[in-house]
């Protein structure tokens, strides 16, 4: 009897570790890159009309009309309604109103009266727009300087993206190290920053279903446009997502991959995420043990930040209709996010601590791309578009990156991802690193250090 | 013999894991004491020791000064660059902008135009106020009409509210109660204030002013009227107050009716797992299953329309920011609910709101929000109600003796069952299942939630009424 026991107790050992290791092999093999229509147009309806896509590309003025800045100092002009701050409270409940009332007051009393500097400021790079599948996309071209090639530097072309609530302005002072040549680097590089469809000057989509894989196909379709047949991705955000897609779903066009917020959102990266709760030691390095804050820490992050993604993926019209021609609420909604997710420290600081990193003046050019081009509720949209089954089932996380990778990671970002997590997603992952410092804006907040490490993985990639 | 041994020690162990597993069950499950809780904290600004409390009751009209119509129709006139929605999109991604467009311009050209009326309107129904813990809150204070008084059984009724909605949702119920109605013995002095933070009341100015705290004021606020033992009936917030108030207080509750019907202790929530399979043991019909069941369909519903629970959880004040400063954006935020909560057959249809409960109501509720630039103070409520100390108070799992009745419409957000509620209301008298309406139900049928309600004051045998 009690052979016959044992014998089961074995055959169902056996079953188990088959089934369970055939699943394993399932979940560890690489997905299939999936179709999708590289010339799907996503403009508005033509009716009769057959699209003709209209190549040119052309010089882009981002001049503001001057009734648009004298109607937002009326509007920043009113008496302000705002409540009270409660006892003792920093940024624990969101923006501080009486950081909020300091805003709002350098924004009419001297920021708008420089409003003609700013507006010079962000003409300083080159702007230009083409039309990509229906949709006019905006984008900065910034080229090296003539030295560049006289000092020898091999010259490689950079797609660089933005994310939410990000602009292009965030690379400002990041573009012109990329494009300058330096001792540090035998590469200089010819920028293309867009702005993503739907986000500043860029048109959002008209049709549902215009999530981050099809933007991918819209960017590298963009790159080929300007005659880039080969490119390196930078991005963080949703640049970052976005430029993972290009790289699984273009390999022939992108010669490396850099990112500030490597994440692996395939089956198997999901779990090995979970494993990692209870084996911490199996996938991260000691030394940086804290950068991890284990379940409990990614739940309450989830929990505590991810309300305005909660809401802009399932309500995009309600909030972003909330917030159109509301300069004051897009101002507090969007810097929320440069003091939290600079530093979560930073909840605790009456004023958000929105100047230690940054200016007045910086922050409020950011809100001001997304107040002049009146694209909040196209920005919202990039989470509804791709927050859903149809888009999760295209698994593209699952199809791996075969170009060099380079992920950095600074302390304060919302998550990190260690390298044992990224393996499947990023095989030929040449370059990773961690900074003490720096929160989810680095190229805002640190480009000096953001350039360091990407020109120190493009040299490691030797491209 | 050795696998003898080998056999022994699985059973043990098996054995060990399932009586663990009882143990944290059980843990987890039982009924809990009520907690021991302050009913005189001060809730007002500066400190306590310095508080000279006012118990007087002063009189209450809305009067709202010219210029702040002009000023609001003025923001309106404004050209707005809403957002085109996208292709075949009508409501499924929030509040359509063309919607939002006639809406505003309803409100600026039509609504503003008669605001006298509506004012009128708002002032039909005595209304005071009285400082309770610091806090100054509004109320409508309707007695039963003289009538009603000679010929039926009066008794104090505490009417609550919720989030978006204000003491606007109240006005075709509230003659409804306090009138003499040919379907019971009974008439109502109705008691119906702003929440603190809501409407004409104030707010607190510390954190920590939870659900709990908001059951402790409305408490003392029925004391403060005289009223030692009153009825409570409320919807959303409304209803979890009062699920508060009862449990808390106990000895002022003659009887608690709910028009949502939650229930959120982990014994309540295995209970919903075992009822979406073994439903019929424990739903009297199975034409109520939709109400309930499957949980995984409520949940995944919950996740689609939760987004503004979570960012008013965490984020108050932002989101409370922006949409202070933009009636547009608190029109939009606002009517998204009630476009949503009007039933599935209607929630795509442009003319859902106008349909389910007319322009001016749902814009004179939407008025209060404004004129008192409440939104804020408003939504920090969520954020005090998700905090550990609130949580920590697990109010769900203590029971109360209070007779309870509960009414479910068909398209409120999920209620539990019998089953469920037995656990904290062992008195449950009334439980009434429609096969219609929505969150809103006072405002959309009010005559059948007093009917509903009525009928549960009947159950209760106050006045010697026999179980039917």
């Amino acid at each position: 009897m009690s052979n016959v026991f044992v014998r089961f107790l074995i055959g169902g050992l056996a079953l188990l570790v088959a089934v369970g290791y055939k699943n394993y092999r399932d979940l560890a093999a690489p997905g299939k890159r999936p179709d999708l229509d590289n010339n799907a147009y996503w403009g508005p309806k033509l009716g009769k009309q057959i699209y003709k896509e209209n190549k040119a590309i052309l010089p882009y003025d981002i001049t503001v009309n001057p009734e648009v800045i004298a109607d937002l100092k009326s509007q920043l002009s009113r008496p302000l309604k705002l409540q009270e701050p409660l006892e003792g409270v920093g940024f624990e409940y969101g923006f501080n109103a009486n950081e909020l009332r300091q805003v709002v007051k350098y924004w009419r009393d001297t920021y708008l009266t420089n409003w003609s500097e700013r507006e010079q400021y962000l003409k300083k790079l080159d702007h230009f727009q083409t039309e990509i599948q229906g949709l006019k996309i905006h984008f900065i071209h910034a080229k090296p300087s003539k030295e560049a090639g006289k000092q020898g530097k091999k010259v490689l072309p950079l797609l660089l993206m933005h994310g939410w609530p990000g602009t292009v302005r965030e690379f400002y002072d990041f573009i012109p190290l990329l494009t300058t040549p330096s001792d540090k680097s035998d590469y200089v590089f010819e920028v293309i920053a867009p702005s993503l469809p739907g986000y500043g000057w860029s048109q959002g989509s008209s049709k549902t279903g215009f999530g981050v894989a099809q933007v991918a196909v819209v960017m590298r379709n963009l790159m080929l446009r300007l005659g880039f047949e080969k490119f390196l991705v930078q991005g963080g955000d949703w640049g970052s997502l976005i430029g993972s897609n290009v790289a699984g779903l273009f390999p022939e066009n992108v010669l490396g991959y850099h990112s500030n917020m490597c994440g692996n959102n395939s089956p198997m990266g999901n779990l090995k995420l979970v494993l990692s709760f209870v084996f911490p030691s199996w996938f991260v390095d000691g030394q940086f043990a804290h950068f991890y804050r284990g379940a409990g820490g990614l739940f309450k992050t989830i929990m505590e930040e991810m309300g305005y993604a909660h809401i802009q993926a399932t309500k995009p019209d309600t909030v972003g209709n909330a917030l159109i021609d509301n300069p004051i609420g897009l101002a507090s909604y969007i810097l929320e996010k440069f003091s939290t997710w600079t530093n979560p420290a930073f909840m605790a600081l009456p004023d958000g601590g929105l100047t230690k990193r940054f200016t007045y003046d910086q922050l409020l050019d950011n809100v001001m791309i997304y107040y002049v081009t009146n694209s909040i509720t196209t920005s919202m949209r990039l989470y509804s578009e791709s927050m859903n089954k149809a888009q999760s089932s295209l698994a593209v996380d699952s199809v791996p990156i075969t170009a060099k990778t380079g992920c950095t990671r600074f302390a304060h970002e919302i998550a990190h991802t260690p390298d044992a997590i990224l393996a499947n997603k990023f095989p030929n992952l040449v370059h990773s690193t961690y900074f003490e410092d720096g929160g989810h804006f680095p190229a805002f907040e640190l480009p000096e250090q953001l350039y360091a490490d990407f020109t120190a993985f493009v040299q490691k990639a030797d491209l | 013999m050795k696998c003898l041994i080998v056999f022994g020690v699985i059973v043990a162990v098996f054995g060990a894991f399932v009586g663990y597993g009882y143990l944290v069950f059980s843990e987890l499950t039982r009924p809990l004491p009520k907690p021991e809780f302050s009913d005189s904290t001060y809730w007002g600004p500066g400190e306590a020791k310095s508080y000279v409390p006012d118990k007087k009751i002063y009189e209450f009209r809305l009067d709202v000064p010219q210029a702040e119509i002009e000023d609001l129709r003025q923001q309106l006139n404004r050209t707005l660059r809403l957002a085109e929605p996208l292709d075949g999109i009508s409501f499924e991604y929030g509040f359509n902008s063309y919607a939002l467009d006639q809406f505003v311009e309803y409100w600026r050209d039509k609504y503003l135009t008669k605001w006298d009326e509506r004012q009128e309107l708002f002032n039909k129904f005595k209304q005071y106020t009285t400082e309770i813990q610091g806090l100054n809150i509004h109320f409508i204070r309707e007695k039963a009409s003289a009538e009603a008084a000679a010929k039926k059984h009066v008794y104090p009724l505490l009417l609550l509210h919720g989030w978006p909605g204000s003491v606007r949702e109240f006005y075709d119920i509230i003659p409804m109660l306090t009138n003499d109605q040919n379907v019971t013995d009974y008439a109502f002095e109705v008691v119906a204030p702003s929440l603190v933070g809501y409407g004409w009341s104030d707010a607190a100015t510390r954190p920590g002013f939870n659900a709990a705290e908001m059951a402790t004021v409305m408490r003392n606020l029925m004391l403060r009227l005289g009223h030692k033992k009153f009825f409570i009936q409320g919807g959303d917030w409304g209803s979890i107050i009062g699920s508060n108030l009862a449990t808390l207080y106990p000895e002022n509750v003659i009887g608690y009716h709910s028009n949502m019907c939650v229930l959120n202790s982990p014994l309540a929530i295995l209970k919903g797992i075992y009822g979406t399979y073994f439903s019929e043991k424990i739903i009297p019909s199975r034409f109520f299953y939709d109400h309930h069941f499957p949980v995984w369909d409520k949940y995944a519903d919950l996740l689609r329309e939760s987004g503004y629970f979570h960012i008013q959880a965490t984020k108050p004040d932002t989101i409370g920011a922006a949409l202070a400063t933009s009636p547009v954006g608190l029109a939009a935020y606002i009517l998204e609910k009630f476009q949503y909560c009007t039933n599935p057959g209607m929630q795509q249809d442009f003319g859902a709101i106008v349909t389910v409960f007319g322009l001016e109501p749902v814009l004179d509720n939407l008025m209060v929000y404004y004129l008192t630039n409440s939104i804020t103070t408003s939504v920090r409520f969520y954020a005090e109600n998700v905090s550990k100390a609130y949580r920590d108070l697990q109010l769900d799992r203590v029971p109360t003796p209070v007779p309870m009745g509960c009414s479910r419409f068909r398209y409120d957000l999920p209620s539990v069952t019998d089953w469920q509620l037995r656990d904290k209301f062992p008195n449950l008298k009334h439980s009434m299942y429609f096969q219609q309406g929505s969150h809103f139900a006072a405002m959309e049928m009010p005559a059948m939630l007093y009917q509903d309600f009525t009928a549960f004051v009947g159950k209760i045998g106050l006045h010697g009424e026999k179980p039917k």
